[in-house]
C-alpha cells in the first residue's frame, strides 16, 4: 500500500460521490415540481350520492365506512351560494318523517347532527316560514356518510351539497382505500382545490 | 260540490319538437294546447296533431292566448306577442322593473306577469302601464321560489291564486294586492300535505274552480276544494322522477294537460262523474 | 349474399324477414333507453336567493374548503426519520448497543408503524418518486422527496441502518426474529434476485397511464393491514405467515423481496463507514456468523449489502472487536501488520 490514498479508497470515493450525484439529481428534478400538491379528490359529478340522473338509489356510505383514518377525511360541504335556503329542507330534515306540533319534520336526516340550521336575513316576527335559512355542516363532526348529499340532489333539493375530502386530514396514500371500492370511481388525484 | 273526478286518459308526445326544455303549456282558441320551451312555441290540436311551430326570439317559460286570438309568451325580460298564425306583433318590455316571466294571466282589463327574478307578481292594464305589485306588500322578499318560478292562475271572479312553495301554500290575492288568505300545509306524509322542500309548483283551476296542483320529487298531480281539502290524488306516478315545474292547462271539456318537463309528455286527465265517463 | 337487380328472390324473403323484425323489435326497446340516456338532467344554479332578498346586510358565507396539509406534520416526519436514522447509525456503529437498537426499533414500530398506520414509507415512496420522474403531469412534495432519500445517503455513509430499526416493516420482523436458522448462500444469494424483480414491476406498474397504474407494493404491503388492524383476508393471514416464518427464517420480507432493500444494497456497498470484520484481530471463531440471521457475514467477511445493522455480532463477539472500519488504530498487541480487508 502506497501513498496517503489507496487505489480502493479512491474507487470508493469514486462510487459513493456517482451514487450520491444519482441521488441529488434525482432529488433536484423533483423538486423542481415540488411545490405542486396532489391529492385525492371526489368528482362531484360522478359520485353516486351527488350524480345527477342517478334517482332511488340507497346512499353509497363507502366514504364513511372505509377511510383509514377513524373519523373519515371525507366530509360534506353546502355550496352556499347554490343553497335555496328553504324552511324546510330535505337534506336537514327527514321529510318522510312526522310532522311535530310546529310543523315542521320531527327527525333529522344527519345521523352526528352536524348541520346547523340558522335564520338569515331579516327575519319576519310572525311567520318563521318566510325566512330564510342557512345551514351549515360541522366539519368537527361530519363523518362523510353522504346521507345529506343525497336528499340534496335535484330534483329534491338544489344539489348544493357534495362530498369532499380534507387533504388536509387525508393521508394521501397510495392506494387510497375508499377510491378502490368506489362504485362510480369519483376518486382522483390531482390538485385540489385550496382557495 | 261536486263530484267531477279525473282519470288519466293517455299523453301526446310533443317530445318530436323539443330538445331541452318544456316549460309551459296553455289552452289557445278551438280547445287548442299551446307549449313552449326551448326557443319555440308548438301548437297541438285535441288529438295531439301538431298543427302550426314557430321560434320565439328567446326560450319561452310559459304561454298564454288572449281573447282576441294573441299569444304572449313570457321570457326573460320581455313578453313576445304573436299572431295565430306566429308573426311577432310586439314585445313587451318593462326594463329595471321585470325579470324572468314564468306565468301569464290575462283579463279583459289586466295583464298580470309572474317574476321569478323579483319573486312577485307584476299587474299592468292593458295599456302596459304598471299598476302594482302582487306578493311584495304581504310578503317581504316575495315569494318562496327555490324552484325557480313563479306559478299562478285567475279565478272567474278575478282572485289569484298563487303558488307559494317554499312555504307549502297555495295563496289568495285580490288584484290590487290585497292578501286574503292560504290553504296548505307541509306533510311528508300525510297526501293532503305538501310534501318536500317546495311544494307545490304549478296550479291551474280545473272547470268547477278548483284548484289542481303539480308537485316535483316525487311528481304528482293532485285536487283540492276551496277550503284546501284534498279531494282526489289524480297521478303519483307516470312521470319522470326529475320533472319539476310541471306546468297546467285546463281545456273547456274540463280536460287536464299536465306537461312532463323532461320526457316531454303531456299528459291528459279526463273528467268523470260519479256515474260514469262523460 | 348478393341479389341481382332483376332476380325473382324477394328481399323479404324467410329468414330476411324474421331478422327485419326481429331488428325493429330490437329498435323499439333499445331506443327508449337510449333517448332516456340522452336526457340532460342539469342543474339550475341560477335559482338560489340573492343577497338582497334574504335582506338585512346577508352575506353569503364562504364555503369551507379544506385547508392545505399541515406543513409541520409532515416536517416533523421528515425529522424523526432523520434523527431515527442518525441514531441507530450512532447505535450501531458507535455505541455498538444490541439493547438500544431494540428499543430504537420498538419506537419505531410504534410511531412510524401503528401511530402513522405505516404510511408513508420510503419503500411505497419508489413508486411516486418513479412516477414523478416518468409523467409530467404528476409531482411528489418536497417531504417525499426527503422521506426516500434520507434512508439512501444514511445508506450511502453508514450502511442499512435504516433496516436496522427504522423501518416499520422490518421492525416487526426483527422482533420475531428469535430463533433464526442458517440458510445456505446459493439459496440466499438466488433468492436475493426476487427483489430485483419486484423492483421492476413496480416501476412498470407504476409508470403505467392512470387507468391501468397500480401501486402495487403498496397492494400487496403484507405488514400494513397488521399495523392497521384491518385488510384483506388473504394480505393479512400472508403477513402473519411471514412473521410466523420470520421466527425461524430471519426477516423474510427485507431479505429477499424488499424493493427499497435493492437500492439500499447498492448504497450501503459503497458505505463510507460500515460493519466489517478486522481480520487481524478476529479469532476465526465464526461465532459472529452464527449469530448473523441474515447472512451477512460470509467467510468471516461482513457482507455490506446483507447487513441490517442489527448489532447481535456484537453481542456474540467475545472479543467486541467488531468495530467499524477506517478509525480504529490497530492492536499493538496483535503483532501482525494490520490488513484492512473489507470483503464485497
Amino acid at each position: 500500500m502506497s501513498g496517503k490514498y489507496s487505489r480502493r479508497e479512491i474507487l470508493g470515493h469514486a462510487a459513493r460521490g456517482t451514487v450520491l450525484l444519482g441521488l441529488g439529481g434525482t432529488a433536484a428534478v423533483l423538486a423542481t415540481k415540488a411545490h405542486k400538491t396532489y391529492a385525492w379528490v371526489i368528482d362531484a359529478e360522478k359520485c353516486v350520492n351527488s350524480k345527477l340522473g342517478v334517482l332511488g338509489v340507497d346512499v353509497c356510505e363507502l366514504c364513511a365506512s372505509e377511510c383509514v383514518i377513524t373519523m373519515s377525511a371525507v366530509r360534506a360541504v353546502n355550496e352556499f351560494s347554490q343553497c335555496g335556503r328553504c324552511y324546510i329542507c330535505p337534506a336537514y330534515y327527514k321529510i318522510t318523517s312526522a310532522v311535530g306540533p310546529d310543523g315542521l319534520p320531527s327527525e333529522k336526516v344527519c345521523p352526528t347532527d352536524a348541520i346547523q340550521r340558522k335564520a338569515i336575513g331579516w327575519i319576519d316576527p310572525d311567520d318563521p316560514a318566510n325566512n330564510f335559512y342557512d345551514y351549515t355542516i360541522d366539519e368537527r363532526l361530519c363523518n362523510g356518510c353522504g346521507r345529506c348529499v343525497m336528499e340534496c340532489k335535484e330534483p329534491a333539493g338544489l344539489s348544493s351539497i357534495r362530498l369532499e375530502v380534507r387533504h388536509n386530514v387525508c393521508l394521501d396514500c397510495n392506494r387510497c382505500s375508499i377510491a378502490q371500492v368506489c362504485p362510480e370511481e369519483a376518486y382522483d388525484r390531482r390538485e385540489p382545490v385550496t382557495t | 260540490m261536486s263530484s267531477v273526478e279525473y282519470r288519466r286518459s293517455g299523453s301526446m308526445r310533443a317530445n318530436a319538437r323539443f330538445t331541452e326544455e318544456l316549460r309551459g303549456i296553455a289552452i289557445g282558441s278551438d280547445d287548442r294546447i299551446l307549449a313552449v320551451g326551448d326557443s319555440r312555441v308548438v301548437v297541438l290540436d285535441p288529438s295531439g296533431e301538431r298543427v302550426r311551430e314557430w321560434s320565439s326570439s328567446l326560450p319561452g317559460y310559459c304561454v298564454a292566448q288572449d281573447l282576441d286570438g294573441r299569444v304572449w309568451v313570457g321570457e326573460f325580460e320581455q313578453v313576445e306577442i304573436f299572431d295565430e298564425k306566429g308573426t311577432l306583433l310586439e314585445t313587451f318590455k318593462d326594463p329595471e322593473r321585470l325579470g324572468l316571466v314564468t306565468a301569464i294571466g290575462l283579463t279583459r282589463e289586466n295583464i298580470f306577469l309572474a317574476d321569478a327574478g323579483a319573486r312577485w307578481i307584476h299587474r299592468y292594464d292593458r295599456q302596459g302601464e304598471f299598476l302594482n305589485h302582487i306578493g311584495a306588500q304581504h310578503r317581504k322578499g316575495g315569494f318562496h321560489i327555490p324552484n325557480g318560478a313563479v306559478d299562478f292562475v285567475i279565478a272567474g271572479d278575478g282572485i289569484l291564486h298563487v303558488a307559494n312553495p317554499g312555504m307549502h301554500r297555495v295563496e289568495r290575492y285580490k288584484p290590487d294586492g290585497e292578501y286574503l288568505g292560504y290553504f296548505g300545509r307541509f306533510d311528508g306524509q300525510d297526501p293532503e300535505g305538501f310534501p318536500g322542500c317546495c311544494n307545490p309548483t304549478n296550479l291551474a283551476l280545473d272547470r268547477e274552480g278548483r284548484v289542481v296542483v303539480t308537485e316535483k320529487a316525487s311528481p304528482r298531480v293532485k285536487l283540492y276544494g276551496e277550503d284546501g281539502k284534498l279531494l282526489q290524488v289524480l297521478a303519483d306516478e307516470g312521470f319522470d322522477l326529475h320533472a319539476k315545474n310541471m306546468d297546467l292547462a285546463v281545456d273547456s271539456s274540463g280536460r287536464i294537460y299536465v306537461a312532463d318537463n323532461v320526457t316531454f309528455e303531456i299528459h291528459i286527465f279526463a273528467p268523470v262523474t260519479a256515474e260514469g265517463q262523460r | 349474399m348478393r341479389v341481382l337487380a332483376d332476380s325473382r328472390v324477394p328481399l323479404c324473403a324467410g329468414r330476411w324477414r324474421l331478422g327485419f323484425l326481429v331488428f325493429l323489435f330490437l329498435v323499439f326497446c333499445v331506443a327508449p333507453q337510449v333517448v332516456a340516456q340522452q336526457i340532460d338532467y342539469s342543474r339550475q344554479a341560477e335559482v338560489a336567493p340573492d343577497e338582497e332578498t334574504i335582506g338585512e346586510g346577508y352575506v353569503t358565507p364562504e364555503v369551507q374548503h379544506p385547508r392545505s396539509r399541515s406543513a409541520r406534520r409532515q416536517l416533523f416526519d421528515v425529522a424523526l426519520l432523520a434523527l431515527a436514522l442518525a441514531l441507530a447509525a450512532w447505535l450501531a456503529l458507535k455505541k455498538r448497543s444490541r439493547v438500544g437498537l431494540v428499543w430504537l426499533t420498538v419506537g419505531c414500530l410504534a410511531y412510524f408503524g401503528f401511530f402513522r398506520e405505516g404510511c408513508i414509507c420510503p419503500i411505497g415512496s419508489i413508486q411516486n418518486v418513479t412516477l414523478a420522474l416518468f409523467d409530467q403531469a404528476y409531482a411528489v412534495p418536497y417531504f417525499v422527496i426527503a422521506i426516500f432519500i434520507l434512508p439512501l445517503i444514511a445508506a450511502l455513509f453508514w450502511g442499512r441502518v435504516f433496516c436496522s430499526g427504522v423501518c416499520a416493516l422490518g421492525a416487526i420482523q426483527e422482533l420475531f426474529c428469535l430463533k433464526p436458522l442458517r440458510v445456505p448462500p446459493r439459496i440466499d444469494r438466488a433468492l436475493g434476485w426476487l427483489k430485483w424483480i419486484y423492483l421492476a414491476v413496480a416501476i412498470y406498474y407504476a409508470v403505467l397511464p392512470a387507468v391501468d397504474r397500480d401501486f402495487v407494493i403498496c397492494r400487496y404491503d403484507p405488514f400494513v393491514g397488521l399495523f392497521r388492524f384491518t385488510g384483506q383476508a388473504w394480505l393479512l393471514i400472508l403477513g402473519a405467515a411471514f412473521l410466523v416464518a420470520g421466527v425461524f427464517i430471519g426477516r423474510p420480507y427485507c431479505r429477499w423481496l424488499c424493493p427499497y432493500g435493492a437500492l439500499l444494497s447498492v448504497c450501503s456497498r459503497y458505505a463510507w463507514r460500515s460493519f466489517s470484520i478486522t481480520p487481524d484481530r478476529e479469532l476465526d471463531c465464526g461465532l459472529c456468523a452464527d449469530a448473523c440471521p441474515y447472512g451477512a457475514i460470509e467467510e468471516r467477511r461482513a457482507v455490506r449489502t446483507s447487513c441490517f445493522a442489527c448489532g447481535r455480532c456484537y453481542r456474540s463477539c467475545p472479543v467486541h472487536r467488531v468495530e467499524d472500519s477506517g478509525g480504529a488504530a490497530p492492536n499493538p498487541n496483535a503483532g501482525l501488520p494490520s490488513v484492512d480487508r473489507v470483503a464485497r
